[in-house]
């Protein structure tokens, strides 16, 4: 299916859960933490509907979006709806330093930090989904101090996320948090994420629809295919052909690229309207839709078989192999060895037992007693 | 006297604030206040160099190019004082001219529909249009559709739009043939015809000013020349008078020549200097007396260790430093860019506002509108000059030892990037962006930074409705919104502004 019509067909649920929100009684309210407001400006260049309509709409219906309201200030966060239909937070939430990211003011005066209006707001939600790595999993706010500058700890101003500290449970929220809807946090990874991820979400919980979540609670339809697979490169993957740097020819794995290990469908959807994206012009994938990037993949630059990857070693999972040119059959057997083998036969779409329990051992490692409901301030 | 608060200030990249005292209907005294602090050049240190633009890059969602540039060119900049590496390819050159150029029109684009536009939409109403209604107006939805064009072009070098990855050290990371160069030039070209001509000018500022629309002259010239003739009319040239103090890194080389189209340099006292990088960097410094830094992250950004966050120091009141060159306050932006090249395209600036070089509410639009045909012309003559067959990447280094600066000039002004390196580690990482010279604290002489002396003195006629200084404050594109809340002896009053409408009243409550 072409990525046009993967979005046709998804047209009419925007539409209707837009005239929702503009007919219904539906609020939305829109935060922004330790934001660059990437996720807006992926938002505003949606394609259906367009710009116009989705400012047009948000403008006049939902309650509170730092860029995209009429009203403003002490004004909008009075018209903030305090049990909104859907919190939505894009950027981190600093929990270390409370005043590195603030809004508004507390009653005597002073500026209001944003993990209160987290503290508040979300457990009065119906649904609360956290847009972009940062609001989902910290972000690049929460990579490491790695040379321990300063008196601050390795996280510099303890940016998490909302249900999670990168691939860790819990973030500013309790790792039992649900909203009224009995959901958790939704969380769209991505740096940012593609502006349908974040429409066709909303637009999904709007419309009444439960949405089938994965293990780091991402809408399965959008984080299940794998980069690699639809990699434009796969083929000089599978016959070990591999560009020395960015740009050149053939698969970008060598360089760096993390598309072995980063679930979007990017790669079939494409950006703008269909335009492009980023293995297409010779940027290696950096997995910015996944929990723990940045520091998974760092240093972004150096093939992956020099990293430790979901704590497999993977020079003896047999990766290295491929990465010395060992094609085909070896891809595969690497593919197999990180846990990726269950979807060549149809399985859980991407991710076998091997990888699932591995991955709920991240999310389960921290006891509950030191998860809890810390909120860390 | 009476307090104003303006928080928060929303539609804007980041926190932001303003605080100020108001005596006799006049503005006595402008603290402005950055409220975020994410702590990139601590987080930027112990890395690859490579990995630097990565992460910078992505500072801002708004500026996504812009920094991914400026950072690449410092690391590049350091393995070069190194001698480990030779410089980028020619066509990378004028490829990230040509892809700053295309955002350049993006950004103003969004800026004087989105953003400033709605400020003047009643008054633009006055003159006769109803094109900028911010929701239902036909201009307002042209330029929102001709932005996504420009976005598109963005992606077809950068793969997606905000936060391309393919500009790195080294170069630029993508494969484009004449088929997606020739993409490129058709979607720019669909966004200057829906400009129009630029020799068309004078008679559309004719045509605004006595009402008249012509689209074969250019609908979208048409709409941004109304929104200056609006704002003339409101007195916006009498509003935000900064030093007459600028300050430009210089941007887009001639590729015949190497000579850049915007000049590196400041202009002060009336004059332009020309300068070297080196004396450019040599004048810069930076002051946290005011900020929730420490002492020892202040001084020269070449040498000052990374800011060292003090939540709760005494008087500090922004998470910005503020940055000086030769201990003076330098305005940064299109306006600074003009002034210090000479241009003044039709003397609009000389006619409407007071003079080329007078740094104004008024003129900072101006500016920008004039920028956008400049820079719109020159896109297309380096996409022309851009052959997709030429090397667009450099073998860069794994390591090497060294420092390095990369000046860029993205479109809020200036950007600077400083860079240690040691055995392919960062050892040390500074960012000086446009918006801090512009709206950055005060110093530790007390001297205000641009945005806070230029509202200081306007009068403030309806102290619940401050609309001038809301003016004033977009007219430097940190993209702030209107609210605010007002703290006064007698009591607390907020008052709410929306974007005005054609034939719509300005709404205003306040309890």
């Amino acid at each position: 299916m072409s990525a046009g019509a993967v979005i046709s067909r998804h047209t009419g649920e925007i539409a209707q859960a837009l005239q929702q929100a503009t007919d219904g009684p539906v609020e939305v309210a829109w935060l922004q933490g330790q934001s660059c407001s990437g996720c807006t400006i992926s938002l505003l260049q949606g394609q259906y509907p367009t710009l116009e309509e989705t400012l047009s709409e948000f403008r006049m219906e939902l309650t509170f979006h730092p860029t995209l309201m009429a009203e403003h200030g002490e004004a909008a966060i009075e018209s903030m709806s305090k049990s909104p239909d859907i919190l939505v937070l894009e950027g981190s939430v600093p929990t270390e330093i409370p005043s590195a990211a603030t809004l508004g003011e507390t009653p005597d005066g002073t500026s209001k930090p944003l993990v209160d209006w987290i503290d508040e707001l979300a457990p009065e939600a119906e649904y609360v989904v956290g847009v972009g790595n940062c609001a989902a999993f910290g972000g690049w706010p929460a990579a490491e101090n790695k040379n321990h500058l300063h008196d601050v700890g390795e996280n510099v101003t303890g940016a998490k996320g909302l249900q999670f500290e990168q691939r860790y449970q819990p973030g500013v929220l309790g790792p039992n948090f649900t909203a009224g809807s009995g959901l958790p946090v939704i969380n769209l990874g991505g740096c940012p994420p593609h502006p349908d991820y974040i429409l066709l979400t909303i637009a999904t919980v709007l419309n009444g629809h439960e949405p089938d979540l994965d293990r780091y609670q991402r809408p399965k339809p959008f984080y299940e295919p794998l980069v690699h697979d639809n990699c434009k490169w796969r083929g000089y993957f599978d016959r070990g052909e591999f560009a020395d740097k960015p740009g050149e020819e053939g698969c970008l794995y060598q360089v760096g690229c993390a598309g072995p290990y980063t679930n979007c469908d990017d790669q079939t959807r494409l950006w703008n309207d269909g335009t492009s994206v980023c293995l297409n012009v010779g940027a290696p994938c950096i997995g910015c839709m996944e929990p723990g990037f940045w520091d998974r993949f760092q240093p972004l630059d150096k093939s992956v078989e020099r990293q430790n990857i979901f704590g497999v070693d993977v020079e003896t999972a047999g990766l290295a192999a491929v990465g010395a040119g060992v094609v085909g059959i070896g891809a595969h057997a690497g593919r197999k060895a990180m846990g990726y083998g269950k979807s060549e036969q149809g399985g859980n779409g991407g991710q076998s037992d091997a990888a699932d329990a591995e991955l709920t051992a991240d999310v389960d490692e921290q006891p509950d007693a030191e998860a809890g409901d810390d909120k860390s301030v | 006297m009476v307090e104003v608060k303006i928080d928060p200030t929303t539609r804007i990249e980041g926190h932001h604030g303003m605080e100020l005292q108001v005596e006799d209907g006049q503005i006595a005294e402008a603290k402005s206040t950055m409220k975020m602090f994410r702590g990139a050049e601590i987080i930027t240190v112990g890395r690859s160099p490579r990995d630097a633009a990565q992460l910078t890059g992505k500072v801002c969602g708004v500026c996504f190019i812009c920094h991914r540039i400026g950072s690449s060119r410092a690391t590049e900049d350091a393995a070069i004082n190194a001698g480990a590496f030779d410089g980028i390819p020619e066509h990378a050159k004028i490829l990230r001219d040509a892809v700053e150029g295309i955002f350049f029109l993006w950004n103003h684009a969004i800026h004087l529909f989105a953003l400033v536009g709605p400020d003047y939409s009643d008054a633009v109403a006055d003159t006769g249009f109803d094109r900028l209604d911010p929701l239902e107006g036909d201009g307002y939805q042209g330029a929102l559709e001709n932005q996504r064009k420009l976005m598109q072009a963005l992606a077809e070098f950068g793969g997606r739009a905000p936060h391309p990855l393919a500009f790195v050290p080294g170069g630029v990371a993508t494969n484009p043939d004449v088929s997606t160069v020739q993409t490129v030039k058709s979607r720019v070209r669909e966004v200057s015809n829906w400009l129009g001509p630029t020799d068309a000018v004078p008679d559309v500022l004719e045509n605004v000013q006595n009402g008249e629309f012509d689209p074969e002259l250019g609908e979208g010239l048409h709409d941004v020349v109304s929104i200056l003739v609006a704002a003339a009319r409101e007195g916006a040239a009498d509003l935000g008078s900064g030093p007459n103090r600028y300050y430009s890194n210089g941007l887009f080389r001639e590729p015949e020549s190497g000579e850049r189209i915007f000049k590196r340099g400041v202009y002060r006292d009336g004059s332009f200097e020309p300068m070297t990088k080196d004396e450019i960097v040599a004048a810069i410094s930076e002051d946290t007396e005011y900020s929730y830094y420490t002492e020892e992250s202040a001084g020269k950004p070449t040498e000052a260790q990374p800011p060292e966050p003090e939540p709760e120091k005494d008087g500090a009141y922004s998470w910005g430093k503020a940055p000086r060159f030769d201990g003076e306050t330098m305005e940064v932006g299109p306006l600074a860019r003009l002034t210090i090249s000479g241009y003044d395209p039709f003397d609009l600036r000389a006619n409407l506002g007071g003079g080329f070089d007078e740094s104004n509410t008024l003129n900072r639009l101006i500016a920008r509108a004039q920028e956008v045909l400049i820079v719109r012309d020159r896109v297309l003559d380096l996409l022309d000059a851009f052959d997709p067959n030429e090397p667009l990447m450099a073998d860069f280094p794994d390591n090497y030892t060294g420092k390095g600066v990369g000046l860029w000039e993205p479109s809020r002004g200036t950007l600077s990037h400083y860079v240690d390196v040691e055995d392919g580690e960062i050892e040390r990482y500074q960012i000086i962006t446009p918006t801090l010279w512009n709206i950055g604290p005060r110093d530790g002489e007390g001297n205000p930074s641009i945005i806070e002396g230029a509202i200081v003195g306007d009068e403030v006629a309806d102290i619940e409705n401050p609309i001038n200084v809301m003016r004033t404050i977009r007219s430097f594109d940190p993209c702030l919104a209107c609210s605010v809340h007002v703290d006064s002896p007698e009591g607390s009053y907020e008052t709410e502004l929306k974007p005005a409408s054609p034939g719509g009243m300005t709404d205003v409550g306040s309890d």
